[in-house]
């Protein structure tokens, strides 16, 4: 990840006085605004969820309202069962996905980067990326047939397949491009010396593309953290992820407010924290490779 | 090993995942859309005639709530899509300068990004809350009076569409300020001697430069709106009465609850496909060379 707060470090634009102007000021403002409105429901929610009474209007804590952790007692502790159940699937389901995606989509980006095909590798690239353009109901309605008749329904095995199918893009085409900036010279060089193609991948190449690794690792674990609507149809027993939970927070107990604060922030937290260590990725990753970041 | 081989054996499995889990659904699906399939039932060939039903051709009538449901997703696609274009090239523009404090502050103004759809819409649901929720009380604070958001349809379809546009305006942003962060410096110190003016900077300079990047993030938008069904689920319910109802939601609920009716879901999200393929066409045209 050196290289990653290096680009975070790089300089903005230059293209601004250096003296602080009036129109210096207007700029910081308007950002501060923009922040504002970015972070402002988060932060409602974090004071909702440390509400036990609801009582509208009351937003500032310690002067209009006792904050406490009830909520959170609740959902960890008497609750605390189904939490962590669902809070372990949503882990091995996006630790699974993330797993086959990113050793698909590395050897596929690398083949991409480094080879040329009969068929046009533009039109390979197309079929890896065809699946983020389809409506997911459009394969979802066969995965419940499918599923059935593998006894997949309802299982580890079947939730890997469907998030790992959803993030595979995302691998493939960050890999792809990573590679692709290496220099040939190197993969020349290790062939000359005698080495076979896949030890120059994985005793050159792989080692090189850690911080793409990385990156792939932390994207795909971030979407299938996130996916629900595969998951209503197809896990809803045994293996329900957390977004289940959030999902369905108010037939518990009606709307209790502090309540589904309190599992939206749970929902929320890891794949935020996950987007933060990456932000330099985040641009060709989300674009597909259109825009270089 | 010879080189020939070698560079399929990286390919294979990749290309195998994708055959077996995206083209073989979608042909599956393609197949039980002539079927009047239930679940419990079986199935019987029936050719085209779910399409027909939904469509209105020959003897059919249009399938009413198909249509209202494709006018609410076609409102999302041009509201939500124009909205985080304009709102998103607005925040790079203001992010692209060298100040203290902005790059902390980006890594804050995408993190709505992130955050699962499904919980997205929960928040909406205690942010729009009629009687206590933060927006009617500044509402009312301003003098403007409540907005019942749940209650009465275009306030609700609002609702939905702010959500949206909240979580998907930093998408917009990051792409496109990386964008302007590549336009080269002297341009704009050349431009700077005819004219002070940051609005004519940014018309003459600025925007023909990302033209380009925002034509690729209009494209994705168009996509992804398309799919929107988690905050409309957990933020409405599709409701009043199915007004906030997206056209994939309404055929998730004919496809996947109550009757499983997979025949005629399968044919609705067939219709959809049609769609997606004709705007990624468009969009693998428009970048072909990057992959070759």
């Amino acid at each position: 990840m050196q290289d990653n707060s290096a680009a975070l470090q790089a300089p903005v634009v230059k293209n601004i006085p250096q003296r602080r102007s009036y129109g210096d000021y207007v700029i910081i403002t308007l950002a501060l605004v923009c922040t504002f409105i970015a972070f402002s429901p988060f932060g409602y929610a974090i004071l909702t969820s440390l509400k036990s009474e609801w009582k509208s209007g009351d937003i500032i804590p310690f002067l209009q309202f006792e904050p406490n952790l009830l909520n959170w007692q609740q959902e960890f502790g008497s609750g605390g069962a189904e939490t962590m159940k669902a809070l372990r699937n949503s882990s091995l389901i996006s630790l699974g996905a993330t797993l086959v995606a990113t050793t698909l989509g590395t050897l596929a980006g690398y083949g991409l980067a480094r080879f040329k095909y009969g068929i046009g590798n533009r039109n390979l690239v197309s079929w890896f990326l065809s699946q983020r353009f389809l409506p997911p109901v459009a394969t979802l309605i066969p995965f419940v047939l499918m599923f059935r008749d593998l006894k997949l329904l309802d299982t580890l095995a079947g939730m890997v397949i469907v998030n790992a199918t959803f993030t595979l893009p995302f691998a493939v085409l960050i890999m792809r491009d990573y590679f692709a900036d290496l220099p040939p010279e190197m993969r020349e060089a290790a062939l000359v010396d005698g080495a076979g193609e896949f030890t120059t991948f994985l005793r050159i190449a792989l080692p090189l593309a850690r911080p793409a690794l990385v990156a792939s690792t932390l994207i795909c674990f971030a979407f299938s953290w996130n996916e629900f609507l595969f998951a209503s149809v197809l896990a809803n027993r045994d293996w329900k992820p957390y977004p289940m939970l959030v999902a369905g927070s108010d037939t518990v107990r009606g709307i209790d407010f502090g309540f589904v604060t309190t599992r939206m922030l749970i929902a929320v937290t890891v794949p935020v924290i996950l987007s933060l260590m990456v932000q330099r990725f985040i641009v060709r990753g989300l674009t597909f490779g259109a825009v270089k970041g | 090993m010879t080189n020939n081989r070698a560079k399929y054996l990286f390919l294979m499995p990749g290309v195998i995942w994708i055959l077996a889990f995206t083209l073989f659904p979608l042909l599956y699906s393609f197949g039980l859309s002539l079927t009047n399939y239930r679940l419990g039932r079986n199935p019987k060939y029936i050719g085209f005639e779910n399409y027909a039903e939904i469509l209105g051709i020959g003897d059919e009538k249009v399938d009413k709530k198909a249509v209202s449901t494709a006018s609410f997703s076609a409102f999302l696609f041009l509201g939500s899509t124009a909205s985080t274009l304009f709102f998103g090239t607005f925040v790079a523009w203001v992010f692209n300068h060298s100040l203290p404090f902005l790059r902390q502050m980006r890594a804050i103004v995408t993190m709505p990004l992130f955050a699962a759809p499904i919980a997205v819409g929960w928040l909406g649901v205690v942010i729009f809350n009629e009687q206590s929720g933060p927006i009617n009380n500044v509402l009312e604070g301003l003098g403007l009076g409540r907005v019942n958001w749940f209650i009465e349809p275009m306030p609700a379809r609002l609702a939905v569409m702010f959500t949206d546009v909240w979580q998907w305006t930093p998408f917009v942003f990051i792409i496109i300020l990386a964008s302007m962060q590549a336009i080269p410096d002297d341009l704009y110190e050349s431009a700077r001697l005819d004219t002070k003016s940051n609005w004519q900077l940014f018309r003459s300079i600025t925007f023909p430069m990302i033209a380009p990047a925002l034509g690729t993030v209009m494209l994705l938008r168009m996509v992804e709106s398309l799919k929107i069904i988690d905050i409309p689920y957990s933020l409405t319910r599709g409701g009043p009465g199915s007004v906030t109802q997206t056209y994939v939601y309404y055929a998730y609920e004919t496809g996947l609850v109550g009757s499983f009716q997979l025949g005629e879901a399968a044919a609705l999200a067939y219709l959809l496909v049609i769609v997606a393929i004709v705007i990624s066409s468009i969009y693998f045209y428009r970048v072909r060379e990057r992959f070759e």
